[in-house]
């Protein structure tokens, strides 16, 4: 109880909610570079991970790929990128977009893999080119599989951008770094807090986002079968 | 019951006895045998350590004594308590540092090796143990600059960072904010206030990082770090003695420390300098040379020809 209560007076300190060194600052930090590593490995991962789930080959090797991927500590890449690039940001961004990459190539891999092959094909005898097929047919039915590779990258980009405080980078990991230094282990908590809440958050908005984006159809086939029945009705 | 148990107290029970004969060797002075005695001499486990070991060894063993070596044995926490057993003689301690673990951390320690070595006696004095005169060598929290700040502020001492703070980003570990020695000492005894803070570690590769990426311009090191002179660093001088003073200092068995090695010991810390230290660390650390070799260069260059 007494870490708890002074947890929470280490919140309600102003002093901790201003400057370079408050919670604002830190966020915009950790959120930033959290962002920059997942955009960037989206745009690496997804054309990787969509183009072998569409034409159906070379599936073994990208995920088996992703999986050696995934073995690779992040903490390990750091340090040889602080090695290679010195001190900055671009040692932490390394680091992060190898650890979103994985799992956005084999989610989305699955996701256009498991279109049913019917639907492609009354795609095609309705007159899709290609592009358009997979533009409008297949990624709309893979988007649940493809977000949900977004998410876990995106998670896992959030919770691990606090070792970014290891080679004097920013963000949240900042309170748990020096809390530990300074022996205040109420910053240490706090930060630990902070981080497992952004971490929560992003899954939330995520999973909003992943809401607005499945086509209806797909929504409806996930309902209840009550709600299934109105809705089609009210449409 | 457990025979490895059992061995270790009979090694320990075999090293006693070494012991006593070497405290009678030592006091028996003008025996007429070859050796005068048989020394212990341990380290540390860091270079520094290992090379001051060396230079104390070799010098007492030029001097007649036949000396066995415990370098890299640990951790103070393993030296110590060696030594206060009589499993080793003597080994190349640190005024402050040393003074702080035989008080358990009271803060006794100071800025001044003299007055920080006879307080480091009076607690080594019950246990049959004794500091020497301390050299003038020193490894101690030190802060640096470029070469290039050095020359642009035209700087030789902490003091002469006090106009000019403002200006300047201070490097150092993260719990340099709240450390009496670091950033609160540098304000209360120098009233230097920085322009900025940046953690990163305490003299290590981020430090070095940072000084070559200009993102700080004061960083704290090691006053005798081996690599400071080639990474073009300059250690300023802590005049007002903000630094407890961690001078190189022989620490010994009182049995062990008869007239004639308290004169060898106390001849070699009278030549050691700061600038020595740093050279051989440079040796071992950088040109990888081994400690022994270092340091029986140094004792010929101070005419201790073997």
């Amino acid at each position: 109880m007494t870490v708890l209560s002074t947890v929470v007076k280490w919140f309600a300190d102003p002093a901790h909610w201003s400057g370079p060194d408050g919670i604002p600052n830190r966020l915009v930090e950790h959120v930033q570079i959290s962002a920059e590593s997942v955009v960037i490995g989206a745009l690496i991962a997804l054309p990787i991970g969509i183009a072998l789930g569409h034409y159906g080959r070379f599936g073994n090797l990208a995920i088996n790929i992703s999986n050696v991927g995934r073995a690779l500590p992040s903490f390990g890449l750091l340090v040889i990128a602080f090695q290679v690039f010195g001190l900055g940001n671009l040692p932490i961004l390394v680091a992060l977009v190898a650890l979103a990459i994985p799992p956005m190539v084999t989610n989305s891999y699955v996701g256009l893999r498991e279109v049913d092959p019917d639907v492609k094909e009354a795609a095609r005898g309705m007159g899709y080119r290609e592009l358009a097929q997979l533009v409008r047919v297949e990624l709309p039915l893979a988007v649940p599989l493809v977000m949900a590779g977004i998410r876990t990258s995106a998670v896992q980009v959030v919770a691990t951008a606090t070792l970014a405080a290891l080679i004097a980078g920013g963000g949240f990991g900042r309170y748990v770094i020096d809390g530990f230094a300074q022996q205040d282990y109420t910053k240490l908590f706090a930060g630990a807090v902070l981080v497992a809440a952004l971490a929560m958050a992003t899954e939330l908005s995520l999973s909003g986002v992943e809401q607005l984006l499945v086509p209806r159809g797909i929504r409806l086939l996930q309902a209840r079968v009550v709600q299934r029945a109105t809705t089609f009705k009210t449409a | 019951m457990n025979p490895r148990f059992d061995s270790s107290r009979f090694v320990a029970a075999l090293a006693a006895l070494v012991f006593v004969a070497t405290a009678c060797g030592s006091t028996g002075s003008g025996t007429p045998s070859a050796s005068k005695g048989t020394l212990t001499v341990a380290g540390f486990n860091f270079p520094e350590s290992s090379i001051l070991a060396e230079i104390y060894g070799q010098a007492l063993a030029h001097d007649g004594y036949t000396i066995n070596y415990k370098l890299l044995l640990g951790n103070r926490e393993v030296v110590a308590p060696a030594l206060e057993s009589g499993q080793i003689d003597l080994y190349p301690g640190y005024a402050a540092t040393d003074l702080e673990y035989y008080n358990k951390s009271a803060g006794e320690a100071n800025g001044d090796a003299t007055a920080t070595t006879a307080k480091l006696n009076s607690h080594l004095q019950p246990l049959g143990l004794t500091a020497l005169t301390p050299s003038a060598a020193v490894d101690q929290n030190a802060f640096a600059v470029t070469t290039a700040t050095q020359k642009k502020y035209n700087l030789s001492k902490l003091s002469d960072l006090a106009p000019i703070g403002g200006q300047l980003t201070l490097g150092a570990g993260p719990e340099c904010p709240t450390r009496p020695f670091c950033q609160p000492g540098l304000k209360t005894t120098y009233g230097i206030t920085f322009k900025a803070f940046k953690p990163l570690d305490t003299d290590g590769p981020l430090t070095r990082a940072a000084f070559k990426n200009g993102s700080i311009d004061v960083g704290l090191v090691f006053s005798s770090d081996g690599d400071l002179n080639s990474l073009g660093l300059v250690v300023l001088q802590d005049d007002k003695h903000l630094e407890n003073a961690d001078n190189v200092v022989p620490i010994l068995r009182q049995a062990a420390a008869s007239a004639e090695v308290t004169n060898v010991l106390n001849a070699i810390d009278g030549k050691l300098t700061t600038a020595d230290l740093l050279t051989m660390n440079s040796q071992v650390s950088l040109q990888h040379q081994d400690a022994d070799a270092v340091a029986t260069a140094w004792l010929q260059q101070h005419n201790y020809s073997s």
